[in-house]
């Protein structure tokens, strides 16, 4: 029971990583859409962060396989696949000289991975909460039982 | 005749003498403000009908007067002929004999049936102001509020008629006719002897038939009352009844007149029978752009204050008013920008310093004070043009007004008179000193670079333009070589020779001393040249085939990234080590048609984007010269000179016995010509309108804002606009395109271009003022990127949809009210557009499949026409092809006497003949085709002893003999046209296989070759297309 809340307590601070590292990306394209940011800066910042986002995104995924939590998992899948292509055909970095090419259809790409992480985060919460309800009220029972 | 008939139509449309005649305030005789311009031309008393000033320049015979006496029943002419009739006008009787018949409402029959014109004089006569002299009813809501204007921006109801002639289509303003409809018929009785003098200048305009057939039906379907109101403010509603009147299907000429139908659009009978052999087209009859690119020229008469067309082309000077107006023009709706176009002597862009009053920008939209701005509050206040937002006058820039609103000191603000101006950047546009003019060169010296020569052509090259360099004294200079190991030169004054110090570390790049590897050539010329002298010689025994081209890169950055300034690649092989290094992708035929196709014409490794980006960011300029003949990824290099706003040279196989004079005119050309420094550029244009996608070779800094490090005269930018309001309220909308540079003399300038186009609400009238030039010129930069993603197949294909799309449009347009047949329909204006598409789907970047052009020269020519200018560009596109043997053998009177030989032809295998000798012309190279039944003494003089041996290996030099010499005038002649390019010549004789059909027929563009397509066959296409799914 220790070891599956201690999961559920890894994969919650993934997932809020991860939601934080694109909530960053997209507050970055905004900006250079709102000519705060110039694209070197806005494409060095969220470059830097891809890379990371990608391996969290793929360890999380491994983490449910292995666990085997299956529905996690399949949830998890898809973009860790989208990840793996984009990896694949090197299109994975945002392009400083065309980024205004690109802006929309990177700010769109972004805004749906961002619903997705938090769909992930409140599914990984409920369960956080569900595995530490029944490990601290086995633990009562227990203690009660003494 | 035929110039008249286009000619007349449109001065009563013109817009620029409406806003004049109701300019003068109250109280003011009109005549007494003498310098007014514009409204003399339309008085009946024409007191100077060619003063200067006039906004206008007639096309035909001179259009004043009788304009003017035209319509003497009109309401503006009232005050002047109560204050100044006796003296000033011409034929009195005319005058005398008027306002009786103006006055007497129940007049002659005539005025029963045409009542309106006249009477809103009479009714006006009473009130002070002297009213409006509605001309067709085009009038400017802001007149009112910029009176002194010689011309204020207005909508254009009728166009200039280029296209259509002759018979008052819809495009003929319908307050105009009501006037001939009102004047004619009570002219002729009331004042017979004046009938001639008047009647005369118009009716060839509206021949006979026409202004008698056009019955009272404008009449009845517009209240002229309320169409000639007396006050500016009333003006609003003319626009809309104008684009009424053009959409009204009543109005346009009765269907019978076939003349009429004939002149409102051009067409070709295309009788496609399926299976025929005979397409049944007279393809001679095609139309081709023989005379070269036309501007359109009318617009520019009508809205004189616009920068002229050099710098700032619209693809139609008529915007939609709606959304879904815009969804309907299917051709590109933008801009070609060419922001430092070269000026003929006289016209050079006016220079102002606005000292310590600082730059007048509107506050909140920040746009620079312009023609079109207007000043009121006794000159105390400005209006900006573009958000109409009220600025204050700064009291150093505070002018009086004249009577008519107008500032005094006009005539010595070219900021209030031009459309072009050049000002005077104060500190606040500096974000550090103004930078000095900086060349730096980059070369490689391995074995192939000094074998082909090309070494000892740059050294000389450079050397002999060191006196011209812009900027002289704060000029620099620097210089890196690289082979395998990178070269540093140590170029200090106080040295006599310059040491070199030799970088064999690739991986971790640094540089060797901090100061002296770029210096100030005018302090170190000696040791400069000593350099230049000694460099071929250096690597003349250099056996070396790497090339650490990426690390060389790396290394010129960071000796430039303290100040940026222009980086001059000289690059003969493909980069091999280090950083950057390129595989040998090279030319597989067999990527070709696969999906992974375009893959090959972007760059291959991310390290070309991520320097480019760099040295973008520091003001670094990359011009690439490439030499190899064998694969050097010019993919991959281009892509340093597209980001920073440069461009690519390419010479495939140089060799300096023939390719050197070429890259010594256009290395001269590229060092001396006059530089814009670490610039800026943005276009603003009115509210609801944005610029949304920018195509050439730049940097995007933000959404609107192109970085454009080095920026010379032979660079244009393409722009799209697109609309974000579904209507537009405006009747007008203006661009304003700002360039912020740095001078080669160190000063910050910026130069300013504006421009004022009319919104319609009409579909036709865009197609009318469409501009073909700058279409082909967005067309070729969509197609050339398209093809960086998808397939060349594709890029064509879209190509061809979209020429398509318009004329399908254009049809349904027209399809209503005529019978088609068989016929493909085009505006007048778009008349080459088809020829040009095809030309653009034959064009060396997008022709053909992997055996038609390598990819090294698809990228170059890609590269290079992504940065055209729409002249260079059109004149690539449909190159010229004259016949000059006979031309040789007629004894020339005149040593200058071009234009009889510089007749061109069109471009297909039928042009030529065997017994000629044609020149091709594209701007790039100059292609000489010997026929081979030439008499052989032209082949003999002009090539000497060698006129028999095979041409390949023959250059053309001047012999002894007047024709040769003749010949060689005339080379220079072409040469001179265009001096951003060095037309290098190629001679070949008919049948030389195959570098006859590499050199010239695969450029016959009209012509089929192997799987392309020829111009009939284009033309049926399209027109099968067109019907198909119309």
């Amino acid at each position: 029971m220790a070891w599956d809340l201690f999961l559920w307590i890894l994969s919650f601070f993934i997932s809020l990583a991860l939601i934080a590292s694109v909530f960053y990306q997209v507050i970055c394209l905004t900006d250079l859409e709102a000519d705060y940011l110039n694209p070197f800066e806005t494409s060095s910042r969220i470059n830097r962060l891809v890379i990371p986002e990608f391996i969290l995104q793929g360890s999380l995924c491994i983490l449910f396989l292995l666990t085997w939590h299956w529905v996690f998992f399949l949830v998890a899948l898809p973009v860790t696949c989208y990840h793996a292509m984009l990896y694949n055909e090197r299109r994975y970095l945002i392009d400083v000289t065309e980024v205004f090419r690109g802006i929309s259809f990177e700010k769109k790409f972004r805004f749906t991975k961002l619903g997705f992480y938090i769909f992930l985060f409140v599914m990984v919460v409920f369960r956080l909460t569900l595995s530490a309800v029944y490990s601290f009220t086995e633990d009562d029972d227990l203690l009660h039982l003494f | 005749m035929g110039t008249d008939k286009q000619g007349y139509p449109n001065f009563p449309a013109r817009p620029t003498s409406s806003p004049f005649a109701s300019a003068p305030p109250p109280g003011i005789p009109p005549q007494s403000g003498g310098p007014v311009p514009g409204s003399d031309g339309y008085r009946p008393f024409p007191p100077s009908a060619s003063q200067p000033t006039r906004p206008f320049t007639p096309s035909g015979p001179p259009p004043g007067p009788p304009l003017g006496a035209m319509r003497p029943g009109q309401p503006s002419p009232v005050s002047p002929y109560v204050s100044q009739i006796p003296g000033s006008r011409p034929p009195p009787p005319s005058l005398n004999s008027f306002p009786p018949t103006a006055y007497g409402p129940p007049g002659g029959a005539p005025f029963q049936r045409s009542p309106p014109p006249p009477f809103p004089a009479t009714q006006n006569l009473p009130r002070g102001p002297p009213p409006t002299q509605t001309l067709a009813g085009h009038l400017s809501p802001p007149v009112s509020l910029r009176p002194q204007q010689p011309v204020a921006p207005v909508t254009m109801g009728p166009p200039p008629q280029s296209m259509t002639s002759g018979p008052p289509g819809p495009n003929v303003s319908p307050p105009a006719a009501d006037f001939h409809m009102a004047s004619r018929p009570g002219f002729p009785q009331s004042m017979p002897p004046v009938t001639p003098s008047y009647s005369q200048p118009y009716t060839p305009g509206y021949s006979g038939t026409q202004v008698l057939q056009a019955p009272p039906m404008p009449f009845q379907t517009f209240p002229p009352v309320s169409s000639y109101p007396p006050h500016a403010g009333g003006f609003a509603q003319h626009p809309n009844m104008a684009a009424q009147q053009n959409l009204h299907p009543g109005y346009t000429p009765p269907s019978s007149n076939v003349q009429g139908l004939v002149e409102d659009f051009n067409s070709l009978s295309v009788s496609s029978i399926p299976g025929s052999l005979d397409p049944g087209v007279d393809h001679k009859s095609f139309p081709r752009p023989l005379d070269g690119d036309v501007e359109p020229n009318l617009f520019a008469e009508m809205y004189p204050m616009n920068c002229h067309s050099r710098y700032l082309r619209l693809t139609t000077s008529a915007i939609p008013n709606s959304q879904s107006l815009a969804s309907r023009w299917h051709l590109p709706l933008g801009a070609v920008v060419c922001p430092l176009a070269e000026t003929p002597e006289g016209e050079e862009v006016p220079l102002i310093d606005f000292g310590s009053t600082g730059i007048i920008r509107c506050r909140r939209c920040r746009t620079y004070v312009n023609p079109y701005v207007s000043f009121t509050d006794s000159g105390r206040k400005w209006r900006c043009n573009i958000c109409s937002m009220l600025n204050d006058v700064p009291g150093e820039y505070f002018s009086h007004l004249d009577a008519t609103g107008r500032r005094m000191d006009m005539d010595q603000r070219p900021e209030l008179t031009k459309g072009s101006v050049e000002i005077i950047a104060p500190t606040e546009y500096m974000v550090r000193p103004p930078m000095p003019p900086i060349y730096f060169f980059l070369i490689d010296v391995s074995i192939s670079a000094t074998k082909s020569g090309m070494l000892e052509v740059v050294a000389q090259t450079i050397k002999s333009c060191l006196d011209n360099l812009p900027g002289y004294p704060r000029t620099q200079i620097g210089f890196i070589t690289f082979d395998s190991t990178l070269h540093f030169y140590n170029m200090k004054s106080s040295l006599s020779q310059p040491q070199m110090m030799v970088v064999s570390d690739l991986d971790d790049i640094f540089i060797p001393l901090p100061d002296d590897l770029l210096v100030n050539l005018s302090e170190s010329r000696n040791v400069v040249e000593a350099f230049l002298d000694s460099l071929p010689l250096m690597f003349q025994d250099n056996v070396n085939v790497e090339s650490a081209f990426g690390p060389a890169l790396k290394a010129a950055f960071m000796v430039m990234n303290q100040l940026g300034g222009k980086l001059l690649i000289f690059q003969n092989s493909l980069p091999s080590l280090g950083a950057g290094r390129l595989k040998l992708r090279g030319d597989d035929p067999r990527v070709y048609g696969t999906d992974k196709e375009y893959a090959l014409r972007g760059a291959e490794d991310p390290f070309y984007k991520q320097m480019a980006a760099d040295c973008t960011k520091f003001q670094i300029g990359i011009n690439v010269y490439a030499f190899s003949d064998k694969y050097t990824d010019i993919a991959s290099l281009g892509t340093l000179a597209k980001y920073t706003g440069g461009q690519v040279y390419y010479y495939p196989g140089f060799e300096s016995s023939v390719h050197g004079d070429k890259l010594r005119h256009e290395l001269a050309r590229d060092l001396t010509r006059e530089t814009a420094w670490e610039a800026v550029m943005r276009i603003r244009c009115g509210k609801g309108i944005r610029f949304s996608s920018y195509h050439g070779n730049f940097m995007l800094r933000s959404t609107d804002l192109l970085a454009l490090p080095a920026v010379d005269c032979d660079k244009a930018y393409a722009m799209q606009l697109s609309l974000e309001e579904t209507l537009l309220t405006t009747q007008t909308v203006y661009f304003q395109v700002a360039l912020l540079y740095t001078a080669s003399c160190g000063e910050r300038r910026i130069r300013v271009h504006t421009s004022v186009a009319p919104v319609v609400a009409d579909l036709g009238e865009m197609y009318r003022q469409a501009d073909t030039g700058s279409i082909v010129s967005v067309y070729t930069r969509l197609a050339i990127e398209k093809s960086l993603s998808t397939k060349l197949d594709d890029a064509r294909n879209a190509i061809q949809q979209k020429i398509v799309k318009a004329l399908r449009e254009y049809r349904n347009l027209h399809a209503v009210q005529h019978r088609l047949g068989s016929r493909l329909i085009y505006p007048e204006s778009l008349k080459f557009l088809p020829l040009y598409g095809l030309a653009i789907c034959k064009s060396t970047p997008l022709q053909g499949g992997p055996v038609d052009a390598s990819l090294d020269e698809r990228c170059a020519a890609g590269f290079t026409m992504m940065a055209l200018p729409v002249k260079k560009l059109l004149k690539l596109l449909y190159p010229n092809l004259f016949r000059v043997d006979e031309w040789l053998l007629k004894p020339s009177v005149n040593h200058n006497d071009f234009k009889d030989v510089l007749r061109r032809l069109p471009l297909a295998a039928e042009s030529l003949d065997s017994r000629g000798l044609y020149i091709y012309d594209d701007g790039f190279r100059l292609v000489w085709w010997f026929g081979r039944m030439l008499s052989p003494d032209i082949a003999k003089n002009l090539l000497g002893d060698d006129f028999a041996a095979e041409l390949s290996r023959v250059t053309l030099k001047e012999q002894e003999n007047g024709m040769s010499k003749k010949l060689m005038r005339l080379v220079k002649k072409l040469r001179e046209n265009d001096p951003s390019y060095h037309p290098m010549c190629f001679l070949v004789r008919q049948g030389e296989q195959p570098r006859e059909g590499f050199l010239l027929l695969r450029n016959l563009i009209e012509d089929q070759m192997g799987g392309s397509t020829g111009y009939v066959d284009w033309i049926l296409q399209l027109h099968r297309q067109v019907q198909q799914n119309g």
